[in-house]
């Protein structure tokens, strides 16, 4: 086990030993602060991964026994021989063989035909929509995990914090009006620098001053307990670089060390529940089959390694793992070998135990523009992740009822 | 409609306490020496050298004027930045500053979609004419900014009419807030600024665009043009109650109760939306100094690492500085949204902690990258840690203030530098050392 079980190495970790020794007892609003932030052990925590681009949905969840689909993409069908069988109807890309093992163990979920009224072709529009959960909103200001974040960090055991690594700009999913979500592209980002042997936040007068009483709901008594919250996931993590141990040999693809990060920071019990990680290059115009196979491999190596690390830590039954994609790609491949912007797709979710297959495939033969006809709301599946995974109310984010799909 | 007023400060109070309090919301941080200096001057003194535009030192001319050339030569918003930063270091009029900081972020314009420097130079150049000014100057000049316009222009969404999407920017965020207006009053106002347009990176009005036709707006009629409808806004009671709530809680407190509202909206309704006499009775009142409101606030970036360096480090590294506001949520020129920066507790999160802890030990501990204490600082001669703890963290509580001293006396042995070092070290690291 990697992360202090007892109070007693808790406190040693903050360096606190002496604050225990003073009195007995350890200052009213430490203490606070310790069963306030850190993430209780049935804290559930949503992992996000953008698919950038359009991911062509029909070469990743192949419906290899339609006469349709085979038709239509003479050159880029993937053939019954080749696909990762399911069932009789749908197979996975060959790449996606670590998926594949999720699906036998009972843990992958697919969600068939996603999508929203009115597809939108356009990269930017369409990114923006799912991000903001709203395809009527004209200028997108905020994302629905901000807006969720908005209305749960009121209370003070809700979800407080996002983080999205690996990023240049944080998603617009994540930006509320009022709450903040961090970017970080490593650990560094909360590496607390501590001058050696000169730091006043382990001395004694220091650490009295910083959980001296104060007025409940003012700002003193905020910033006291939100300092004592941050030192303490400074030195988790700082403690648990050290003894953070895996057997889990992660790729050294970009998406695989973006999921060991959140796995870290999962570890050492952040505050953070939503975490959001996005790989680009989907957006498969022409010679698609090379680089979709190694972009679906990336993928699912990646999220192997991710479980199979959050298994050896006895942390996999909190977290869900999603990947989304601003829209899928047409039924007919195009003159390049590639395929263009379609609507509609598939999405996968990665739970404890919820595999299988969800929603209506949509048909291949009454099609909208040439796309797939969705059958599900993509706010149906925010509405899964929100009210039955994190158990949060969804209104905020969506701003209207959706049922939640009962992939989660 | 209450007629409360804002009850001025008896002289009094004017204490010690109550002058750092005053200079460290008027300025960005505050020195001993200024503490001293306002007392001796009094409350109406200090209020009107502070509300008052101070000539600016030659030194300063220089070297803005040098920044400003920098970031124009090399169209650098990096150099922007440096140039806004050394402003509020260095002007003499550092009101002045926060109250451009403050309309910068109440008209939330970004630099990522409008591109252009010297466009965002001139609408901050803009903000800074009109800081303690007329609000009506201020809205119609901002109407018609060219960042503002390409900036809404660029945010125009892609279903409705353009127009639509201002008159919503005018009534939402610049004038009024949600709630105050109709969606069909928007769908008038629309009409109204039909014309309106950017051409060569100017405001044109384009006649033959224009819907001459009757609007009603507010429940008024009239063949309103898009000035109008600015005018009606400006008039609309919601107006000064909106201004009032940004003021207060750029000033005042983060959770400005609903009374103290309302006395600020009488004050600006009395001055006819003139800022500065606004602010005069707010900055002059008894409510400004009450016991809640001294703690109210929670530093912004600025007003962190403006607050530090300007009172406590030389040879400032501007674009580091920069970087440092950006790291911790605030980057100039660049708002996340036209929301601009809620502020308040938002700015406080695990990493934003660790960030600002880490300042301070750069401050303290580095090699210089950022900035370098003063030596003033322990070679003035003068014994501490009380005008520190003052300057610093205003009136504390007694434990507080014991832990101070307990750690000052823990000190004793170390020379002046090392002992200057561990108190700032400490002093600035304490919870309290965020409040605004």
């Amino acid at each position: 086990m990697s992360f202090p079980a007892t109070r007693r190495e808790f406190l040693k970790v903050l360096g606190a030993t002496s604050l225990v020794s003073l009195n007995g007892l350890p200052p009213r609003c430490l203490s606070a602060a310790l069963v306030d932030d850190r993430a209780r052990p049935d804290q559930r925590v949503l992992v996000l991964i953008q698919l950038a681009g359009g991911n062509d949905g029909l070469n990743t969840v192949v419906p290899y026994a339609e006469d349709a689909y085979r038709r239509a993409r003479p050159a880029l069908a993937i053939g019954e021989g080749s696909v990762l069988k399911l069932n009789e109807q749908f197979g996975l890309h060959p790449s996606l063989t670590g998926l594949r093992k999720l699906w036998d163990a009972g843990r992958l979920g697919i969600v068939h035909g996603v999508g929203y009224p009115h597809p939108d072709r356009s990269h930017f529009r369409s990114m923006d929509i799912w991000h903001t959960a709203n395809p009527d909103v004209t200028q997108p200001q905020t994302g629905w995990v901000g807006r969720t974040l908005d209305v749960s960090a009121e209370s003070s055991h809700g979800l407080r914090e996002a983080v999205a690594i690996g990023l240049d700009r944080l998603p617009l999913a994540l930006v509320g009006n009022r709450v903040v979500s961090p970017m970080i592209k490593n650990l560094d980002a909360f590496r607390l620098n501590e001058p050696e042997g000169k730091s006043p936040l382990r001395t004694t007068a220091w650490q009295q001053a910083a959980s001296a009483n104060s007025d409940a709901g003012s700002e003193l008594d905020f910033l006291r307990r939100s300092a004592a919250a941050s030192l303490a996931s400074a030195d988790r993590l700082k403690s648990l670089g050290k003894t953070y141990n895996s057997s889990v040999d992660y790729p050294s693809t970009g998406l695989a060390q973006r999921l060991r990060l959140v796995a870290q920071m999962i570890a050492a019990e952040l505050p953070a529940r939503i975490y959001f990680v996005s790989l680009d290059g989907f957006d498969t115009h022409a010679q698609q089959l090379p680089g979709h196979a190694a972009l679906l491999s990336e993928l699912s190596e990646a999220v192997s390694a991710f479980v199979a690390d959050l298994e050896e830590h006895a942390l996999s039954q909190r977290v869900l793992t999603a990947t989304f994609s601003e829209f899928g790609r047409r039924l007919a491949e195009n003159g390049s070998l590639g395929t263009d912007h379609g609507a509609a797709s598939s999405l996968f979710v990665v739970s404890p135990n919820r595999g299988g297959m969800f929603g209506q495939p949509p048909s291949l033969s009454d099609l909208d523009d040439g796309d797939p006809k969705f059958t599900t709301d993509f706010r149906r599946v925010y509405a899964a992740f929100l009210e039955n995974w994190l158990q949060v109310d969804a209104a905020p984010a969506l701003g209207g009822q959706f049922a939640p799909l009962d992939c989660v | 409609m209450s007629d409360a007023s804002l009850a001025p400060l008896s002289p009094h109070s004017f204490d010690r306490e109550a002058a750092a309090h005053l200079l460290r919301r008027l300025q960005f941080g505050v020195r001993p020496d200024e503490i001293e200096r306002a007392l001796a001057e009094g409350l109406d003194a200090t209020l009107e050298r502070l509300l008052t535009v101070q000539p600016e030192s030659a030194e300063f001319q220089r070297g803005e004027a040098a920044l400003r050339q920098t970031a124009y030569a090399a169209s650098s918003i990096v150099s922007l930045k440096s140039w806004w930063l050394y402003r509020m270091l260095h002007s003499s009029n550092a009101l002045r500053e926060k109250l451009t900081l403050l309309w910068h972020n109440h008209f939330a314009t970004s630099y990522a979609k409008v591109n252009n420097v010297p466009q965002m130079a001139a609408q901050n150049d803009l903000f800074r004419r009109h800081a303690a000014g007329d609000f009506h100057e201020l809205l119609h000049a901002v109407a018609r900014d060219p960042a503002m316009l390409v900036w809404l222009d660029g945010n125009a969404n892609r279903r409705r009419h353009p127009n639509e999407n201002f008159a919503r920017e005018v009534m939402e965020l610049f004038a009024l807030g949600i709630g105050n207006y109709t969606e069909h009053d928007i769908q008038e106002a629309a009409r109204a600024f039909t014309g309106w347009q950017l051409r060569d990176g100017a405001f044109w009005f384009n006649a033959a665009q224009h819907d001459a036709g009757t609007k009603t707006v507010f429940g008024k009629s009239g063949q309103f043009e898009g000035n109008a409808i600015i005018d009606l806004c400006l008039e609309h009671p919601a107006c000064p109650r909106f201004l009032a709530l940004k003021i207060l809680r750029m000033f005042v407190t983060d959770q400005p109760v609903e009374s103290l509202i309302a006395k600020v909206a009488a004050a600006l309704t009395r001055s006819k939306l003139n800022v500065k006499p606004a602010l005069r009775e707010l900055f002059a009142s008894a409510e400004f100094f009450a016991p809640e409101h001294r703690v109210g606030l929670i530093k912004s970036p600025v007003d962190l690492v403006v607050g530090t360096l300007r009172t406590s480090a030389t040879r400032i590294t501007l674009p580091a500085a920069a970087e440092v506001l950006a790291r911790l949520g605030q980057d100039l020129f660049e708002p996340p949204t036209v929301k601009g920066w809620e502020g308040g507790r938002q700015w406080m999160q695990t990493s934003t902690w660790i960030l600002r802890w880490n300042f301070a030990t750069e401050l303290i501990d580095g090699r210089g990258n950022l900035a370098t204490l003063r030596s003033e600082l322990w070679s003035d001669g003068k014994d501490q840690p009380d005008a520190w703890e003052l300057a610093y963290l205003g009136r504390v509580q007694p434990e507080v203030r014991a832990s101070i001293a307990m750690h000052w006396e823990s000190t004793a042995s170390m020379t002046a530098e090392e002992r200057a070092r561990s108190v700032l070290r400490f002093l600035w690291t304490l919870p309290e050392y965020q409040l605004g």
